[in-house]
């Protein structure tokens, strides 16, 4: 009879302790998408994860140093948040950490600013314009584009004409209108300010290429039978 | 006799409905009419668009099978080829959009700041091809 009443008591202490710790001490953490850094720099959680945490720790949560950025890394770290709270439960011990968000962040390592070069710039400027120029011609070709724009002409004005060229100057003036207009960029100016299809698919491929490095670079997150 | 006119009658709208059809499907993966009505703001004229598709497909088909001639002045050539120029275009655009070009294309060569330098070289390059075949190129 006495034990179960310790053992209520003990309980209810318990409960109660663990109650307050909870209120007191849980944080969260959401990870941000990605990170850039330089090598041979520190990463703290502040430049990993957003952080809500009590005013007493938030600042020793802050510096909380995760990884050292090394040689032997490559361009693409992946930090998992299983990582991050092993480092934070090290650290401060009987804290509860809540995460929101991302369960990895992407860490690029930018190891030097690349310049441009100008040459290079202005071989695939031009490599682009000759190979887009041809690919037109080849397409108005394959169409017979010619033929069906004597037609036209023959239609509209009852002549026949070999080179309707009053035709063709604007439709090609118009081809590259088309295209610019697709593309939402008058030479960087903006009709509206939507989002360009191709900025959306820049968007969709870098998020592409995230999703494989996260799931690919992360060690953690595959395991393979021979031990990879 | 009947039935062999029956035949090339059903024949013949079988094949334009297979045309009719994947004219439509290609003109939706492109997604250009959606790309329009997003720049002018002009969502619930869609319908009107689809139709206006339609009716083109038919003239065009019309004019191109039957030669009329209309004997008007040549220069309603020029806002008639500008908007064919357009559409072209767009679709070309539309093209390289949906085979991924530019994004990797700009990522490989570490130039994403300028992709729309490099996009001018496409539309530029475009522009003087085509002046070029009409110009030059072709026969007299």
């Amino acid at each position: 009879m006495k034990e179960i009443v310790v053992t209520h008591t003990k309980l209810y202490e318990e409960i109660n302790v663990w109650g307050v710790k909870v209120m007191e001490e849980t944080i969260y953490i959401r990870m941000r998408h990605s990170v850039q850094t330089r090598p041979q720099e520190t990463v703290y959680l502040k430049d990993l994860a957003q952080i809500i945490a009590d005013e007493n720790i938030l600042t020793a949560l802050k510096n909380l140093p995760i990884h050292k950025v090394s040689d032997e890394d490559n361009n693409i770290i992946v930090i998992d948040v299983m990582k991050v709270i092993e480092r934070i439960t090290r650290e401060l011990h009987s804290i509860e950490v809540q995460t929101i968000g991302p369960s990895q962040t992407i860490v690029e390592v930018i190891y030097k600013k690349k310049g441009v070069s100008i040459p290079f710039f202005i071989l695939i400027w031009c490599l682009l314009f000759l190979g887009s120029a041809l690919a037109i011609m080849y397409f108005h070709e394959d169409v017979s584009m010619q033929q069906t724009q004597q037609r036209i002409y023959a239609i509209i004005t009852g002549k026949v004409e070999k080179k309707p060229l009053l035709f063709q100057v604007p439709y090609s003036i118009g081809l590259g209108v088309g295209m610019v207009l697709f593309f939402n960029h008058v030479f960087r100016k903006r009709l509206n300010d939507e989002p360009s299809p191709l900025e959306v698919e820049m968007f969709n491929y870098q998020q592409d290429l995230d999703r494989y490095v996260s799931l690919t670079e992360n060690k953690e997150s595959m395991k393979r039978i021979d031990g990879h | 006799m009947v039935i062999k006119i029956a035949f090339v009658i059903f024949l013949g709208l079988a094949g334009g409905l297979a045309v009719g059809s994947g004219f439509v499907a290609f003109l939706t993966v492109l997604g250009i009419i959606p790309r329009l009505t997003q720049l002018t703001k002009t969502m619930k004229m869609i319908v009107w668009y689809q139709w206006a598709v339609v009716l083109g497909a038919l003239i065009g088909g019309f004019a191109s099978l039957r030669d009329p001639a209309l004997y008007l002045s040549s220069f309603i050539l020029i806002p008639l080829g500008a908007a064919g120029g357009v559409f072209v275009g767009m679709m070309a655009a539309a093209l390289t959009e949906v085979l991924n070009v530019f994004p990797i294309l700009a990522k490989r060569i570490g130039l994403e700041e300028k992709i729309v330098i490099l996009m001018m070289a496409f539309v530029f390059g475009k522009i003087f091809g085509s002046l070029y075949q009409w110009i030059y190129y072709v026969a007299d």
